[in-house]
């Protein structure tokens, strides 16, 4: 059993860390080995980086090595040409780093998966290039013998290693805070179920922008104390492509999307990579890539998340990763969303949402044809219609999902077409999905609460999201995994998590299907509570015996077309709604019996 | 106009030919080196960051080939790499089935990771490869002693280097032999099925996991082909791949992921403009030209010219 | 010829079969009819090993199909249809119904089968160098029929052959098939939305209600039961 929140933070955890590193820091010996320190302090800080856009966030980038090399070049060019502190070009490459993962992220956040991947491996190769074509090959930092404190220069690797230190401590303190904020909520949902998360409100690229802003300026960070302590830099030694493998493997064997993974993860692998070389190099060259390459394979084969959450697994502890943001709001909730009043069941018919001319054709294939048709305000409307009508087509196109070929939609009068899924959400739009999106390693109370979380001004988004809960019927099942969850439970989850946000309209598209006659009911009954408080919905349904209690009109669709619209009663005994259902053999059997 | 500007242009128009020419025989074979990739892609939704390390594996394996007998005395210095190729590649194209069955086949379904775990795990071959390659070969560039290299029929004022030619002429072939194969037999048209509905190849009684494998180890092979080819004109060591990586992908991004007929257009095109950026870039900047080519097709058409498969979100 | 005992399925977390049990015999067209999310179409999955069962057992003769890899099922003479046609779009028509002659029966008479196919549906003869990603809805769907009988089955699977076609072009579909079936006695099981047409050409039906089976018999009998037929599709 999981306890889904996580209250303690990881602050004692970090503390002996840096005073782990405090101590070696005193304690070594030989300059050999206080420089090592000082190497897996720097590229545990890039890992750390790595992690804040490719595990927080799932964006995979094998070109990591650009903000390293850029804030190595800064600090050293700063230094060269202006003859700048690098007490004070250190700060500026940061700066640097900063917009660099900006200006790309711009450009290239709008590409994801592999293609992602791959065009931010082109930006430091082409930077080596560039670099070389400007004549940068060789950048040696300048020596300054009368004032060297002044540029930042130490007699010993000691005094770096306590920089190192305090710069991995900032960084420590950073990926924490991302974790345990809203910022770091938003995050989660977006790696683990993006469609979802943008259903509920959230802006997908601007915290994906936000999050490679914020690596770019710690990768610089490391890279321009890097090139402070190795003195020279080449393109290929600060831009190259091991440089990005290097922020990747050691993530990925210690682990994805904690900040624990790349400290494991450095602290395992860079001495044994950098004692590998050191011994062996001479007689072996590249035996620490082989065995990293060997590592990887392993890691990808028994541990796919990294050996931090395999750890965790084996000693029993759950995998949740509920979101757990402090109760003093440090970033403000998704603009534009304001918790609707409670209001009574409207008996004026108050049009909700106008729909005129939808139109949507894939190819040559029209999915639904001029559908025009009003929504009441307080109603429950079933949208029905035989299998390939179009009905889950016509609820993409009101909730943003995808744009129409014509056609408008306006709810209170705020035409909705165009606009992207976030902004429709939190104009007050909720969305279901016929297979539920899940945010798999969070539990189900978990997942209402990042609902209630994007709905919420202040912290009482834990009572909203247990108010939800009820609503749905879900406490007793609120401490379960969502990737262990059945069927019923993540249909009421997601009527639950769209709850929370208080929505004036709730699209919900099949959430009966598969469910016994007891779970079926349990559905009904939820969504008619929710209609009491004051949601109007819109529902897409098969399951005929519950729809005919549960509606009160009726939409029927047939090949991208609304072919009846009316009460149960009335459509039901349409007979084109027969024929579109059983076919008009079976139609004109029934008129001719008939008659 | 004054004579001399008569013989700037005349000038530049000659360099500008030669680099059509040479452009046209590299493309042919970075055609060749695409077309691997994009088997594997299109068949297996993969993207095998290995492929140019395999490549690399092909350029060792010919060198060793003409090595051990004895150089281009064996047979000629046209017949003898063409026979170095074809053996490298199926050398390194077994190498690549038993990895498939060793490896690959063990994150196939979903819950296992799925495309991205093997994604991952070609990068973690990619750092095998390449290292390992350095330990048993060292990192002195190697090349195969040929004579064709340095020889070169002429017309004119163009140059056609013999190696180059050939190269250009064994890689059309082994594309023409692949597309009959893909068009023309069972199994090529099993593959096609495969790679286009999984699912109702299955219906077909197609064994979707063995059509993967052997799609995989002709992926590979074909590529070690076009290293071996390439051997004979360039000098290796090995990290070459990092230098076709880009090249190799653009290419495929180019002619659409998915389709290999694109993978071999988007090739060409790749090679024809990396030559001839040289007649009007300097050195260090034409490297760039294909990082800069690559970005900006997977920002303005990602789907190439001829691209089908939509990228999963 | 086939046997289905107590067949069990879960699907995307469902329990999507419960203990479905009936039989087809040789020669005989058989459609099962339901809702949608009755669970026909996991019921063809479940047979061609594209889901794997809970329970129970699909008996193809004396041979235990649930035991048999999914891809050499087919060489058993098994040829399904599958929801929404999935034809082979980047080859062309002739290349689709060379690759349904994979099954080894098929190959052998191959010749005869497409003269077959192109008699029965002739703009497949018209149209066999196209890309089968061009075709039409409806034409598609006749050359995924016909790829299956290129397999020279025993047993053809025939999955919402109607579905996504206008009525038009669904009957022709049907008749079609009844015609296939009288002209080759050939062992049918379909799967259909539509229930009038389904019912039409068939020989015995099978109604499915959330994965139970909830009466199976005669054609005349289950058109008589129109009030269950209609209790079932739209609850009244």
């Amino acid at each position: 059993m999981s306890s889904p929140i996580e209250s303690r933070g990881p602050w004692l955890p970090i503390i002996a860390v840096l005073g782990i590193g405090v101590a070696l820091a005193l304690l070594l010996g030989s300059e050999f080995h206080l420089n090592l320190l000082v190497l897996v302090i720097l590229w545990m800080v890039l890992a750390l980086s790595w992690n804040m856009i490719s595990g927080y966030a799932a964006l995979i980038s094998f070109g990591h090595a650009v903000f390293f090399g850029l804030g190595a070049y800064a600090i050293v060019l700063l230094q060269l040409k202006l003859q700048l502190t690098p007490w004070l070009g250190l700060p500026l490459a940061i700066a640097i780093g900063a917009a660099a993962g900006a200006l790309i992220g711009v450009i290239t956040l709008r590409l994801s998966g592999v293609y992602f991947a791959l065009a931010m491996l082109c930006y430091p190769m082409a930077l080596i290039y560039l670099f070389e074509y400007i004549g940068l090959q060789e950048v040696t930092v300048p020596m300054h013998r009368e004032t060297p404190l002044w540029f930042m220069q130490f007699e010993s690797q000691r005094a770096y290693a306590f920089l190192a230190l305090g710069l991995l401590a900032v960084t420590l303190v950073l990926s924490a805070g991302i974790e345990r904020s809203r910022f770091g909520v938003w995050l989660r949902a977006i790696k683990q179920n993006e469609a979802a998360a943008s259903a509920l409100g959230i802006d997908c690229f601007r915290w994906k922008l936000l999050a490679l802003t914020l690596s770019g300026a710690v990768g610089a960070a490391a890279g321009a104390l890097y090139a402070e302590v190795v003195l020279v830099i080449t393109p290929w030694s600060v831009f190259g492509v091991a440089v990005s493998a290097q922020a990747l493997v050691l993530t990925l064997f210690g682990g994805v999307g904690t900040l624990w993974g790349p400290v494991i993860g450095a602290a395992l692998l860079v001495p044994m990579s950098e004692l590998l070389k050191h011994e062996f190099g001479a007689i072996l060259p590249g035996i620490n890539g082989v065995i990293f390459g060997v590592l990887v394979i392993a890691i990808v084969i028994f541990a796919p998340q990294g050996l931090f959450w395999r750890l965790r697994e084996m000693m029993g502890k759950t995998a949740a990763e509920d979101p757990s943001p402090g109760e003093r709001p440090r970033h403000a909730p998704v603009r534009g969303v304001v918790p609707a009043a409670l209001a009574p069941r409207a008996d004026g018919r108050e049009v909700l949402l106008r729909v005129r001319g939808l139109r949507r054709a894939f190819g040559g294939v029209v999915a639904v044809d001029d559908a025009s048709f009003d929504v009441v305000q307080g109603e429950i409307l079933g949208i029905i219609g035989p299998n390939g009508a179009g009905k889950t087509t016509l609820m993409n196109l009101i909730n943003g999902f995808i744009p129409p070929d014509g056609g408008s939609a306006e709810l209170h009068g705020t035409e909705i077409i165009g606009q992207p899924v976030h902004r429709i959400a939190s104009i007050g739009i909720g969305r279901t999905f016929q297979v539920a999106r899940v945010f798999p390693k969070m539990t189900l109370f978990g997942n209402v609460a990042v609902g209630a979380i994007a709905g919420s001004r202040d912290g009482t988004w834990r009572e909203a999201a247990w108010r939800a809960i009820d609503l749905a019927g879900l406490r007793e099942r609120a401490g379960v995994l969502g990737s262990e969850a059945t069927a019923r439970d993540l249909r009421l989850m997601e009527l639950a998590r769209a709850a929370a946000l208080h929505p004036k309209l709730l699209l919900v598209d099949e959430c009966l299907a598969g469910l016994s006659t007891d779970e079926v009911e349990e559905m009904v009954a939820a969504l008619q509570r929710l209609r009491e408080a004051g949601t109007t919905i819109v529902i897409i349904e098969h399951t005929m015996q519950a729809m005919v209690r549960l509606a009160d009109r009726f939409l029927v669709l047939d090949h991208g077309t609304v072919i009846a619209d009316g009460t149960p009663r009335e459509v039901m005994h349409n007979p084109i709604v027969l024929e579109a259902y059983l076919g008009r053999r079976f139609a004109e059997g029934l008129t001719h019996a008939a008659a | 106009m004054t004579p001399d500007t008569w013989n700037d242009i005349a000038f530049m128009l000659e360099l500008l030919a030669q680099a059509l020419v040479t452009g046209i025989f590299m493309g042919g074979v970075y055609a060749l080196m695409s077309v691997g990739l994009g088997l594997i892609f299109g068949l297996m939704k993969v993207i095998n960051f290995a492929q140019p390390d395999f490549m690399m594996l092909g350029m060792y394996g010919a060198f060793f080939c003409i090595t051990f007998v004895g150089g281009m005395g064996f047979a000629g210095p046209f017949l003898t790499p063409l026979l170095a190729a074809l053996v490298a590649a199926l050398a390194v194209g077994l190498f690549g089935w038993l990895i498939h069955r060793g490896l690959m086949s063990r994150v196939l379904s979903e819950s296992q990771g799925g495309q991205d775990a093997q994604v991952m795990m070609t990068l973690g071959l990619s750092l095998i490869l390449q290292n390992g390659a350095l330990l048993l070969f060292g990192a002195n560039p190697h090349t195969i002693q040929t004579p064709l290299s340095s020889e070169a029929w002429s017309l004119d004022f163009l140059f056609f280097n013999k190696g180059k030619a050939l190269s250009f002429g064994v890689a059309i072939a082994l594309t023409v032999i692949l597309q009959l194969f893909m068009t023309r037999t069972r199994t090529g048209k099993s593959m096609r099925a495969a790679a286009d509905n999984p699912e109702a190849a299955v219906y077909m009684g197609i064994d979707v996991t063995f059509v993967h494998r052997l799609g995989f180890a002709i992926g590979i092979a074909i590529t070690a082909a076009a290293g071996a080819l390439i051997a004979n004109y360039t000098p290796f060591q090995p990290y070459i791949g990092m230098d076709f990586l880009i090249l190799m992908f653009a290419s495929v991004v180019l002619g659409g992921l998915g389709s290999i007929s694109g993978a071999f257009w988007g090739g060409m095109t790749i090679g024809m403009m990396q030559q001839l950026s040289t007649v009007f870039l300097p050195i260090q900047l034409q490297n760039m030209v294909v990082f800069v080519a690559f970005l900006l097709i997977v920002l303005i058409r990602p789907q190439g010219l001829f691209g089908r498969v939509s990228e999963r979100i | 010829m086939l046997l289905l005992d107590k067949l069990t399925v879960d699907y995307g977390g469902l329990r999507a079969l419960s203990e479905v049990s009936f039989e087809v015999l040789q020669g005989q067209f058989v459609a099962v009819v339901g809702a949608n999310g009755a669970g026909k179409s996991t019921l063809f999955k479940a047979i061609s090993g594209t889901v794997r069962a809970a329970g129970g057992s699909v008996r193809l003769d004396d041979i235990d199909l649930l035991r048999v890899p999914p891809h050499e099922r087919a060489h058993l003479g098994i040829a399904h249809v599958p929801e929404g046609r999935k034809v082979f779009s980047s080859l062309t028509v002739y290349e689709n119904l060379e690759l349904g002659a994979h099954a080894m029966n098929g190959r052998k008479v191959f010749k005869e089968s497409l003269e077959f196919i192109y008699q029965m549906f002739p703009i497949l003869a018209e149209r066999r160098q196209q890309l089968a990603g061009t075709l039409s809805g409806g034409q598609q769907q006749m050359l995924a029929i016909g790829r299956g009988l290129a397999a020279a089955p025993r047993l053809l699977l025939l999955d919402e052959p109607s579905l996504g076609l206008a009525p038009v072009v669904a009957d022709e579909i049907f008749d079609r098939i009844g015609q296939i079936h009288k002209e080759r006695n050939l062992t049918i099981l379909l799967v259909e939305q539509r229930v009038g047409e389904a019912l039409e050409a068939c020989d015995q039906g099978v109604l499915l209600e959330s994965g139970h089976v909830v009466k199976v018999g005669a054609r005349e009998d289950l058109m008589k039961g129109e009030s269950a037929l209609r209790t079932a599709y739209l609850g009244i």
